[in-house]
Formats: C-alpha cells, structure tokens, sequence
C-alpha cells in the first residue's frame, strides 16, 4: 500500500513541515503566522483604502488628467505651477488662520468646560451638559453652516439683529475679508466643541486623586492648581486633542465652502477648497493631486513638530 | 448493501434533480420570457426617484425590460451638479441619461461625454415632429453644440422681475407694464425700500451666480461677458423641424463665445449700477449662492423685488404664500430689453451602452402626459419648455396675471439668448462669482474687479 504522503509533491511537505515543526522556532512561526491573518484584514483595508489611493494621488500629480481624455504625462509641471500659484498661497494663509483660530479657541474652551462640568456633582445637570456639548457634533456640517449662515447674514441675521439693541454697528460677517474668517471659525468651534469637550472631561476624570488631594494639602489651589498640577498632568490628553484637532482643521471645507464659497473673493478659501475646485471644477485632476500633496506633507510636518515639541512638555505618568 | 450514499452518487442526483426541474420549467421559461429584441438594460438617470417614479412606471409599461436606477444628484447651482457629475464620472460610475442646464451642456458636448441626438431625432422625424413644434427654436439651438443637438430641453427659466404685491401696495405703485425701463426699475425700488411689517425691506435682492445674479443687467445693457457668435451646422434640424418659422432664421448650429470682454465699459457700466443699488441700501448684502434666503426674504415681505424665472412662481406657493400675492413682469429696458434664459435637458452618456433604451426613454419624456407626471412640473415650478403647457390655467393656480411673459420672452423678444457657458464653464462661473463678489463687498471698485475677471478669463481662455 502506497502512503498518502508519498503521493504530495516533495515541496508542500517541506513547507508542512516547516510549518507544523514541533519545536519553540516552530511553534513561533505558527503563532506569526496567525498574527499576520488576524491583522490581514487591516492591511487589505489600509492598502486598498489608504495608501493604494495616496500612491494613486502621487502617480496622477505628474500627470493632466480631465476625465474625459487619457492622462498625458507632465512629469513635474503640476509643482512647478503649484509653486507659482499665488492664490494656493492665499489658500495656505487662509488655513493657517482658521486653524489657529479655531484650535485655540477650542482647546481653552473644551478644557475650561470640561472642567467646569467635572465639578457638577448632580448627576442630572453632568449629563445634561455632556450632552449639549456634544449634540453639535452630530449635527451635519452643511446644516450647520447653511444655519450658522442665517444668522451670520448682515442684513437680516439675528447676531446682528441683537448687536444692533446694545449698541454695536452691523458686522460685515460674510461678506467683508476683514471678519469672514472669524465667523468661519466661530461656526466651526461651535460644531465641533463637543468632541475635544469630551476628550477633556475624559483625560480629567482619569487625573490621579492622589497627586491632587497632596497637591491641595501641599496649598496648590485656584490658578496654580490648574496650571502646576492639572495642566501638565493633562499634557498627554492637550497632544492627542491639539493635534487631532489641527489635522482635522487642516483639511477646512464644509463651513467656507457653504457659507461663503471661499468669498468674498478667495477671503475664505482654504487648500482643500483649492483643491476640489482644481479637480471637480476646472477638471484638472492633476493639479488637485499636486495641492493634495502638498497639504499631506504640511500636514505630515506639523503633527512631527508637534510630536518632536511634545518631548519637552508632555508629561507621561 | 449499505446505506451510504458516496459523494459521487449524490452529485449525480443533483445533476439529474436539476435536468428534469430544468425541463419542467420550460413552459413557464417561454411566459416569463421577454419580446423578441428586447435584452434586458440597466440605466443609471439623474433624477429623483419621488419626482420621477410615476414616469418610470408609465415607461415601463412600454418598456419593461428597461431598469431605471435613480442617482439623485443636487448642488446650489447647476456648475455645482456638473461637479458632482464628473466627480461620479472620474469614480467610474457615471450617469447613462444625465440632466444638464444650459451651464453643462457645452462642457458634455465638447469633452464627448454627451452623445449627440442628431441622428436619433432626425431618424425618429415623425415622432418628433409634434414635440418641435411645441418648442421654441431659441431653445433648440441653446442644447446644440458645434452643429449637433446633445440633449432635448424640458425646462427653462428666462431672467424675470417678480414683485411682492403687499410692498408694492403699501408704497402705492403699481405692476409696471411691459416696457417699462431701467430708470422705471430704480424708482420701484427706491419705493419700496424701508417699508414692510418691520420697516426693513429692500427694494431689490440678487444672489451672485451666472444665471440670474447682475447677468441680465448686461444683458439689457447689450453686452455680454463673452463675446458671441453661431456655430455653422444645424440646417437639418432647422430644416426639418422649424422649414415655416420666422423665429428659426439665421440660426445655427449652437452658440460659440470665442474671447472675454468683462472689463468693457458697458459691462462696467452694468456692474456700477447693481453695486450702486447695495451702497445706496435698494439691495441687501449680496451673497452667493441658490437664491433660497432671497426667497425667505421675499415671502416675508422684506423684499420687493428680484430676478427670477418660472421656477418662482410654485416654490413661492410652496412657501406660502397666497395665490395672486405677486406678480411677474419683463426685466426692464436699458440700452435693450435682451433677456438671458437657461434652459436643461437630458442627455445620453456616449458609449455608455443602452444607448438605444435611453434615446426611447427621452423621446418618451418629452411627451406632455409624461412631463405632467412630474409634481413639481405639474405645480408649476419650472417653465415647461412646451409651448402649449404654458397656459392660463396652467400659471393659474399661481395667481399671476402676467405669466405669459415667461413664453413670450422667447417668442416676442427673438434676441433671447443664454446665459454664456462654454466648455470650461465651471471654471468661468468660479472666476466671475469671485470678482462679482469683491466689487459687490466693495472690497474693490467695479472697474477693478471687472479687470481682474477680464485677466484670469484671458488666462483661462489661453489654457484651453
């Protein structure tokens, strides 16, 4: 009789063997190898979803692409215009205001409420709280901004409505460059106050008690309680909200494209208006890549400053 | 013997169980079975399906081998839709028949994204015939691009005035007659401005987009942001369908708007007066956009007066308010009364396959039975593109009495023309909404503004 072994070609018994080994390599190999197919799913979707597109983006930024005719390669052209486009400039300071806007206000914000609301001991004005903090989150962007829009509007809006009882002239909020950036980001912090709220409220319930009550019986209290031993304690929980928040502020589209389509002139027009405008309005799909390039490796620079500034302040417990 | 059934004895059994259920069948393979001829297809159509559910049904009923997939697409404005449009085109999930305003239909036409309908409309003569008759020419040669038609108009909205009758009342004027003037205009305005429940209307309001927006204002100035000429080609359709009408001479085979001339005085001339209107407080801040706040001004009485086509007059009953509560009039004269219109259609994608499916699904669009089925066609919502539904009981259910103006602007002003939209439309829009939008903030004198439009149009012209 003739084994069923004997039958399997010499190779796959090499690598049965190699895999079923009974010994510690052996067994290694095994638990890898069940390692990576867990992790294969993430993988599969990380290079379909991620970085297939982000290598997809590099590939069509050497070319000119409209959709209806073949790419033509252009080798660097796109940078080179990219480079000398004076409007991507204004696109760039555009973002960099509305970032600093935004994240600042929405750091000293979210950490001074969610401070605030910590310190509620009734269980029902807590989650009441937590919840209207966070309920703008949910909200639509679009619905957001075409409300918020309303109430920006010069002549009928209610903000100016209101400024107008005490006293205070009508404010140009859309339509002037002066202050359209402003009502930008103030629509924007509204929306968006809630998550970096929550981020807070969470990294302060998990402050140890122990450092805090020895601190208090050490005489911290009020401002130097907050800014000796609550601040640097929090300064892990500050890096994960400061640089999610920049990232996520680094890529402004929703409330500028739909409040203000980037007017009055370009005033509110940020990159990734740029860019969708390059690609699904002039159709040059090209060049949209280039600008998407270039606002990756802003945004890949300024999250590495903040990491390499991090060293210095962050403090991990 | 043993009970056991080998794994081979059950595929046989499987395979004779599936033979003999596949013969059984056969009778009821030939009910089920489609005519002769007719494959089955699958159409991806830009539409809504709440809108357009009783039409599909209606067509299935001829055609029921033919799926519709709805692909409801919106945007602010029509350049946004085109957009969006492309956006699907570039995922590669495009649009079989898509629906394209007269912002698009050169960029189809010319990119060959649009297939043309020449052939198809000319072969389908007879079947035709009635829907041409029925249509103006003007808007035949607005859907043709370089000799060829690409798509079959169903709405269009010419650039009107609409007035709030309770502000007019209350300021004790009148709807002005049909030729009434520019100068005629400033004065209604004028009138009109700080009254209202509040003490705080405005006389006049725009929103800043091609259609619409202070376009018509050069317009009547006789001007245009583009030069303008007529494509060659055509004289078939001309020919064909229009041999006996006046208003079909000396057309051709599209508009061409060959260079820019934004910064001309008669153009500069026309944006002075509608930013005057804003500094002189006649006009609210302008913004850009749809025109949907305008309407919510309007319906609560802070506001007189805008531009406007067809499309009004339902969305005003849909705002409530009240049939007969407003009024609609030509746009006034200046050095013209030439109005601007954009009108929309459907199209067929080119190459897209189901080509024969979809050019039966338009011609059966273009039935009035089949636009009627439409609601917000049949509420008067738009300005139907047929002749014939352009009746008094038709705009009656709107209360106005000069609905008639939305035809005749076609048929009584034979100088209409389209708004300009070339190939790069998308990109011109964006140009021009950015500087309107700097002289309109007063962030930069019309003359100022209108020179930098005129600089990135060369600029945009000499890159396609």
């Amino acid at each position: 009789m003739v084994s069923k072994t004997a039958t399997q070609p010499p190779q796959r018994n090499i690598i049965r063997r190699w895999l079923a080994a009974d010994t510690l390599s052996g067994i290694k190999r095994q638990r890898a190898i069940l390692g990576y197919l867990f992790l294969l799913p993430t993988i599969i979707g990380l290079v379909v979803f991620i970085v297939g597109p982000m290598i997809g983006s590099l590939a069509l930024s050497l070319y000119k692409w409209n959709v209806f005719r073949p790419p033509e390669f252009i080798g660097l052209d796109n940078f080179e215009r990219l480079f000398s486009d004076a409007r991507i400039l204004v696109g760039y300071r555009n973002t960099a205001i509305l970032v600093v806007m935004t994240v600042s206000l929405l750091e000293v914000l979210a950490f001074t409420l969610a401070m605030l609301v910590h310190k509620i001991s009734n269980r029902f004005l807590s989650t009441f709280f937590r919840t209207a903090y966070f309920l703008p989150v949910l909200l639509s962007g679009a619905a957001t901004a075409v409300t918020l829009g309303y109430l920006f509007h010069y002549d009928f809006g209610v903000i100016n409505y209101y400024l107008g009882m005490i006293g205070i002239e009508k404010i140009k909020w859309l339509i002037s460059s002066d202050v359209v950036l402003i009502a930008i980001a103030l629509t924007t912090v509204w929306r968006n106050l809630g998550f970096t709220f929550i981020i807070y409220l969470g990294g302060i319930a998990s402050l140890p008690t122990e450092v805090l009550e020895a601190a208090e019986v050490d005489g911290a209290r009020g401002l130097q309680r907050i800014t000796r031993i609550i601040l640097p304690l929090l300064s892990p929980t500050i890096l994960f909200a400061s640089v999610t928040d920049i990232i996520k502020m680094l890529q402004f589209f929703d409330e500028p494209f739909i409040m203000t389509r980037g007017g009055p002139g370009d005033s509110s027009r940020t990159v990734v208006m740029m860019m969708y405008e390059s690609g699904f309005g002039n159709l040059e799909f090209g060049y949209a890549s280039a600008i998407a390039l270039s606002l990756f490796i802003v945004i890949l620079g300024v999250t590495g400053v903040q990491f390499y500034l991090s060293k210095r302040w962050v403090f991990y417990r | 013997m043993t009970d056991k059934i080998s794994r081979r004895d059950l595929l046989k059994m499987i395979g004779v169980s599936a033979v003999a259920a596949g013969v059984a069948a056969a009778p009821l393979v030939k009910v089920f079975a489609r005519p002769a001829g007719q494959d089955a297809v699958t159409l991806r159509f830009q539409e809504n399906a709440d809108d357009y559910a009783a039409v599909v049904a209606a067509f299935n009923e001829l055609f029921p081998n033919v799926t519709i997939e709805f692909v409801n697409v919106t945007g602010v404005d029509h350049a946004e839709i085109a957009s969006k449009i492309l956006a699907q085109l570039a995922a590669g999930t495009p649009v079989n028949i898509g629906y394209a305003a007269t912002e698009a239909t050169q960029l189809y036409a010319g990119e060959g994204l649009a297939m043309s309908l020449t052939e198809r409309a000319l072969a389908d003569s007879a079947e035709m015939a009635d829907y041409f008759a029925d249509v103006s020419p003007t808007l035949i040669e607005g859907m043709m691009y370089e000799g060829d038609l690409y798509q079959l108009p169903r709405d269009f909205n010419a650039a009107h005035i609409y007035f709030n009758k309770s502000l007019l009342e209350e300021a004790g004027i009148e709807v002005p007659g049909e030729e009434w003037t520019k100068d005629d205009f400033l004065a209604i305005a004028q009138a009109t401005t700080g009254i209202g429940p509040d003490s705080d209307s405005f006389g006049y309001g725009w929103t800043n987009r091609l259609w619409g927006s202070w376009t018509p204002w050069f317009f009547v100035n006789n001007t245009n942001l583009l030069t303008e000429e007529r494509a060659p080609g055509g004289e078939a359709i001309w020919s064909t369908f229009y041999a006996d009408q006046p208003l079909a001479e000396g057309r051709g085979g599209g508009w061409r708007w060959p260079a820019p001339q934004a910064n001309n005085p008669d153009m500069v001339e026309a944006l002075e007066f509608v930013v005057g209107l804003t500094d002189a407080g006649l006009t609210p801040q302008v913004e850009i956009g749809g025109g949907d706040r305008l309407q919510g001004f309007f319906v609560s009485n802070k506001l007189a007066m805008t531009i406007a086509g067809g499309f009004w007059a339902g969305s005003l009953n849909n705002a409530g308010m009240e049939p007969g509560s407003f009024e609609v009039q030509y746009f006034p004269a200046w050095k013209s009364q030439r109005h601007q219109f954009g009108t929309g259609g459907a199209w067929i994608l080119n190459g897209g396959g189901g080509e024969d499916a979809a050019w039966e699904f338009l011609k059966f669009n273009s039935r009035v039975e089949t636009m009627l089925m439409i609601p917000w066609m049949a509420n008067a919502s738009t300005t139907p593109v047929r002749r014939s539904m352009n009746t008094a009981e038709y705009w009656g259910q709107t209360g106005m009495e000069n609905w008639h103006v939305f035809y005749d602007a076609l048929d009584q002003r034979p100088d209409t023309a389209p708004i300009p939209a070339p190939v790069f439309s998308i990109e011109m829009t964006n140009i021009y909404t950015r500087f309107t939008s700097l002289a309109t903030s007063g962030e930069m004198t019309p003359q100022a503004a209108l020179d930098g439009m005129q600089a990135e149009l060369e600029a945009l012209y000499a890159r396609n």
